[in-house]
């Protein structure tokens, strides 16, 4: 396996507010290496912002506060650093680029300055024609084009794919280890989407960039991904190399989701199958597990005991008490229920 | 105007019929209403708003001339304190919102906006000759006019409800600008707090204070009636007043037109400013 260059332990955050406090995140660890990408999936409100954002130490203190864990960059704790500390790792060792950029680039600074921001705090490069030199370089290096001219102009003179770039622009300008990705492709239209992606792509082949993409659209975690954490009421419930995640999926939330999908097989007459019910209140988390509301497998034990992330393949983790082993008549069944879907859903073949 | 009752004359010692006719003829004022009009926006396209009727030998451009740098430079002063001041208490407030001293700049707000300024002119003098006293010199002049030092009280007592205003402007400004999408990329970048207001939330909280600069420069020039009165400055809105009571008809006129050109030509010019400021509104070129 590759060099971890970014590992978060047990992270847990919460947020106050008049309603009184939201456990957003709820205890999540994963690892990102060097050269690969790590989606995490989920749907709104599941946490999959907020732990990245607490692993930057961007979460608004008040009312979020980050109340336990370990956030290690190669090694050392970056975790509650002091802001000046932190600094340098933001923008430096770690760039993110955020989900909508029609408001993430600052409507009043040329696109050239907010890029030669970054170089001028990290490697003191200044005004000069280095720095625009460097702002050229980057911008090109994004496939804008014209870059040479498109330096002095302002954000509202770009298009919102040429946007996310910029922001992308800025993001790698310091070459950082880490490039986290907040759901980068969301406010794009598809074809944009697609540029996007494949920029990121080749972004990291050629910086060996640990990517961590953070998204709910299945399709471009299956484009991108080499390992996925899908997320759900603030814990990973599942995680595995993309392609178990993918056919041999174990959490019954997972296959919910994948049930949940479009087919892209022509002629396909199967129905949608929605998840029924809605997430749990987060102000008031369950003990047990977080999906027992929804799931059509719960037993039991569900309701208030934790599952613990159970091994089920190499390296493939589902936080399900089927995979116990008292419970193995009970994942039959489940099994024979995933292979009907599996059947019906040509789109994995 | 021409239905108070009386006229520019009547307002004089008392004379006889033949010397009020004989006035009468020579400022025109047995013409018909209508012909007095057109005859004046006649005189007014040549760029000449006529002679005051109360005042011998004036014209009303003589006294705009003498008097209107007086008023536009209390004016300007009061503009400078009020936005020097506006964005500097709108910046601590929100810097500290929430907290005690937010907390007092927004009283002094509600008593800037509330409170009439012959208030703050009378107490301002009354603050001043006690100082005065206790020093035993005088620090600043209380009233009249000549050198900068006159200008300073009268211009922060005018001044003192558009900075309130202003200050509670830059306030909603700025804490809607710090949670903006852009606020949060600049802290992704590694930029430092001081860097990020000073590069990123100023430029933009401050929109709304230029914009309202337009109209504050117009009520800050011409608005000073009352102040001017209470320190005893020989500015314009002096005399629009007192034009008022003697029904000075032209005078009235020719300072009513000058001060809408002038809020006019104001307005266009923070338009143009607002330019500079904010990428998005230039002027479109080919």
């Amino acid at each position: 396996m590759a060099e971890v260059v970014l590992e978060v332990q047990d992270l847990k955050v919460e947020f106050d507010t008049y309603g009184g406090v939201i456990k957003a995140v709820r205890g999540v660890s994963f690892n990102a290496y060097k050269g690969k990408t790590l989606a995490i999936v989920g749907e709104s409100g599941c946490g999959k912002s907020v732990s990245v954002q607490a692993v930057m130490g961007l979460i608004p203190v008040p009312p979020g506060r980050v109340t336990s864990g370990i956030v290690k960059l190669r090694g050392n704790n970056i975790l509650g650093l002091s802001h000046s500390e932190m600094n340098k790792v933001r923008g430096k060792e770690i760039g993110m680029i955020f989900q909508d950029p029609m408001t993430s680039l600052n409507p009043t600074m040329t696109v050239g300055k907010q890029i030669t921001e970054t170089l001028s705090v990290h490697e003191g490069i200044g005004r000069g024609r280095e720095a625009k030199k460097r702002a050229i370089d980057l911008l090109e290096k994004v496939h804008i084009p014209e870059a040479a001219n498109r330096v002095r102009h302002y954000p509202f003179q770009f298009s919102g794919g040429m946007r996310q770039r910029v922001m992308i622009a800025m993001a790698i300008a310091c070459k950082p280890s880490i490039l986290i990705a907040d759901e980068p492709t969301t406010a794009l239209d598809v074809t944009i989407q697609a540029q996007i992606l494949h920029l990121l792509k080749d972004l990291q082949r050629e910086n060996e960039m640990s990517l961590i993409l953070i998204t709910h659209d299945l399709g471009v975690v299956a484009q991108m991904a080499d390992e996925v954490n899908v997320m759900y009421a603030g814990r990973i419930i599942e995680f595995g190399p993309v392609d178990d995640i993918y056919y041999r999926s174990q959490h019954p939330y997972t296959i919910g989701l994948r049930a949940a999908m479009p087919s892209s097989e022509e002629g396909a007459k199967r129905k949608l199958q929605p998840i029924e019910g809605s997430p749990p209140d987060l102000f008031h988390p369950p003990i047990g597990c977080g999906y027992f509301d929804r799931c059509p497998y719960a037993m039991k034990i569900c309701e208030s005991n934790e599952p613990e992330p159970f091994l089920v393949g190499n390296n493939h983790y589902s936080r399900c008490w089927l995979h116990h082993q008292r419970s193995q008549t009970k994942l039959a069944d489940f099994i024979k229920q995933d292979t009907k879907i599996y059947k019906n859903n040509e789109i994995m073949s | 105007m021409h239905f108070v009752p009386g006229d520019p004359i009547s307002g004089n010692k008392a004379m006889s019929i033949e010397i009020r006719k004989n006035l009468e003829k020579k400022y025109g004022l047995d013409q018909p209403v209508l012909k007095q009009y057109l005859y004046f926006l006649g005189n007014m396209a040549q760029g000449d708003f006529g002679i005051s009727f109360t005042q011998q030998n004036r014209s009303v451009n003589d006294i705009i001339e003498s008097h209107f740098p007086v008023s536009a430079g209390l004016g300007i002063l009061a503009l400078i304190f009020a936005t020097a001041g506006g964005v500097l208490w709108g910046t601590l407030a929100a810097l500290y919102r929430g907290k005690v001293s937010d907390q007092l700049i927004m009283f002094g707000v509600i008593l800037g906006i509330s409170v009439p300024s012959f208030v703050f002119a009378a107490l301002g003098q009354f603050l001043l000759t006690e100082l005065n006293k206790y020093f035993g010199y005088t620090i600043l002049p209380v009233a009249g006019w000549g050198s900068i030092l006159h200008m300073l009280l009268p211009a922060l007592v005018l001044g003192l409800g558009t900075m309130a205003f202003l200050t509670r402007l830059m306030r909603s400004s700025l804490l809607e600008v710090v949670n903006q999408d852009y606020i949060r990329t600049a802290k992704a970048k590694g930029l430092n707090s001081f860097r990020i207001f000073f590069a990123h939330e100023l430029r933009n909280g401050i929109l709304p204070v230029v914009t309202y600069l337009g109209p504050a420069i117009a009520f800050l020039t011409t608005g000073g009636f009352v102040v001017e009165t209470v320190f005893a400055i020989p500015g314009l809105g002096r005399y629009f007043v007192q034009a008022t009571q003697q029904l000075d008809y032209t005078v009235i006129m020719g300072l009513t037109v000058f001060y809408g050109a002038f809020l006019v030509g104001m307005v266009v010019l923070v338009d143009i400013l607002y330019g500079f400021i904010d990428p998005r509104i230039s002027l479109a070129k080919s």
